[in-house]
């Protein structure tokens, strides 16, 4: 048998925290596209990685249906449900303060989470990992095949959300959303659509996420909150609204949770996430790639 | 080109435009006077679609397009340049421009895109220096400029101009009207709403005075820079 050292040891959690830290980064990622044209923070975000879990495992494992189909399949019911969020939670209300907003989606995420418990029980799900369960060594570290994919499909959405909103018209046509609703209907963007939109998009990312987790840390229906406190916390701690600053801020809140449980006490690892965001909301508001002069001018 | 039939708007229960009926003729600049709370930025959205709560009828080449939504107007040639600029301040001074064409920005439009662009930044060579630059960090001049050029980028035959002279410095105030002026002779027709009487009534060819949301007054605009109400009220005597 290998020789654990203390080296191998670190690399260990430095992996098992870049593997955790890319799914708080897709939930950061999924924050920041619904905060970036509406200003609203969506609490129900977390669900929605649930969801992705939870609706595979019934798909993949309860149906039978195999994982090239059940993946697309499951992306696009979570996808829908984040649709009808907007339809009939967000849409309606007459008045909408950014505040009266976030509370719905406060709303949405309990009434998730109780038909998820009501659909699933409260017992943990597995879903067979996409590449076996063979781990791989590496410097003495164990990785799991699975760990590859969850990476991978960070950097799959991460590419493909920068050329979005970076190259094309209708990702630009999205932040003017956020920026100023009525000047960018002036120009003819349907701004209620293009909110739509952006829900749409943030329930997918948030279903690849929760579906790539699920082999490694099991799901269960009330995973979704502590989720989206992590991926709150990567997101404030990357730059409210900053793409890549979601990635790297969920990267290091899931390394600091890794190292935290692993050199501390893994009781504590879930405080480690709260503690960094107080700390950024304390010192640095902006975050780490925010750019102050954008701060600036936000209104939230 | 233009024309409103007793049109009325409130908030809430205060009611802010009460049966205004005008007119703006194709190839025309009209321009609105009256003191700040008149009502005239609202006749202006309810034009551009932004303010809802109005009745009355707005004929635009003989379709009533009252009530209609804003990002439905813009396709049928009118772009307002709103009040206080309103910008977007996180996207670049390109970005903005370019949002303008939102709403026929096609593969096949491509030409056009570049051609309308190329003109926006001979218009205003400014912004094609801060073409990069966050419109945000833009002075108040150049927020207006290219408030304008984003407006002027949507293919406008009617362009609605709402306060373009609000906490501008009076250099580029008359920078602004030049181009106001230029755009006219190219064959845009201009509905203008100022506070800025003098200024206003010296570029447009038709002018209306509003108080109170009632238009008390109109007249060739050169009459009106004589008409001693006016004189006494908006040139300061």
């Amino acid at each position: 048998m290998e020789k654990i050292t203390l080296a191998s040891q670190l690399l260990q959690y430095l992996i098992t925290g870049l593997t955790v830290g890319s799914v708080y980064a897709m939930v950061a990622v999924g924050f920041n596209i619904i905060y970036n044209v509406t200003e609203i923070i969506n609490f129900a975000q977390g669900e929605f990685v649930m969801l992705g879990g939870l609706i595979m495992v019934f798909m993949n494992v309860a149906m039978g249906l195999p994982l090239i189909l059940a993946f697309p399949a499951t992306i696009v019911l979570v996808t829908v449900i984040g649709i009808i969020i907007d339809r009939f939670a967000i849409r309606p209300i007459r008045r909408p303060s950014v505040l009266t907003l976030i509370i719905a989606t406060i709303a949405v995420s309990i009434l998730i989470k109780g038909t998820a418990s009501f659909i699933w029980g409260k017992d943990p799900f597995d879903l067979p990992a996409f590449s076996g369960r063979n781990p791989i060594t590496f410097l003495g570290a164990v990785v799991q095949p699975q760990y590859f994919w969850v990476m991978g499909f960070l950097i799959i959405t991460a590419v493909a959300l920068s050329i979005f909103f970076d190259r094309t018209i209708l990702g630009k046509a999205m932040s003017a959303c956020a920026d100023n609703p009525d000047a960018a209907s002036l120009v003819g963007i349907n701004v209620k659509q293009m909110i739509l939109l952006s829900f749409a998009l943030s329930a997918a990312i948030g279903a690849v996420a929760g579906i790539t987790i699920t082999p490694i840390s099991l799901m269960e229906y009330d995973r979704g909150a502590m989720l989206a406190v992590k991926g709150f916390a990567a997101a404030i701690l990357g730059g409210l609204g900053s793409f890549p600053g979601a990635i790297l801020g969920g990267l290091i809140m899931g390394s600091i949770e890794s190292f935290g449980a692993g050199l501390v006490s893994s009781g504590y690892k879930d405080a480690f996430a709260l503690i960094v965001l107080l700390v950024i909301l304390f010192f640095k508001p902006s975050g780490l790639m925010g750019s102050i002069e954008i701060s600036k001018i936000k209104r939230f | 080109m233009l024309t409103i039939d007793s049109l009325s708007a409130s908030y809430g229960s205060i009611r802010v435009l009460k049966e205004v009926s005008l007119k703006v003729p194709a190839g025309k600049v009209v321009s609105i006077i009256g003191a700040n709370g008149a009502g005239k930025s609202t006749l202006l959205k309810s034009i551009s679609g932004l303010m809802k709560n109005s009745t009355g009828r707005i004929l635009y080449k003989d379709r009533n397009i009252a009530g209609m939504p804003a990002n439905r107007i813009v396709h049928l040639g009118i772009s307002q340049v709103p009040e206080g600029r309103q910008i977007f301040a996180h996207l670049t001074v390109r970005d903005n421009i370019n949002l303008g064409a939102y709403h026929y920005f096609k593969r096949s439009n491509r030409l056009e895109i570049k051609e309308r662009m190329a003109r926006v930044y001979e218009m205003f060579p400014i912004l094609e220096k801060r073409t990069k630059q966050i419109a945000g960090t833009l002075s108040g001049g150049e927020q207006q400029m290219l408030a304008i050029g984003r407006a002027l980028m949507g293919r406008p035959e009617l362009l609605l101009l709402d306060e373009p002279s609000m906490g501008i410095a009076p250099l580029i105030v008359r920078e602004i009207f030049n181009v106001v002026k230029q755009l006219n002779q190219s064959g845009t027709t201009v509905l203008l709403v100022e506070q800025n009487a003098r200024a206003a009534l010296k570029v447009a060819h038709h002018s209306y005075v509003i108080e109170r949301g009632e238009i008390v007054l109109e007249g060739l605009a050169a009459e009106l820079l004589d008409n001693p109400k006016v004189k006494e009220h908006y040139l300061g005597g």
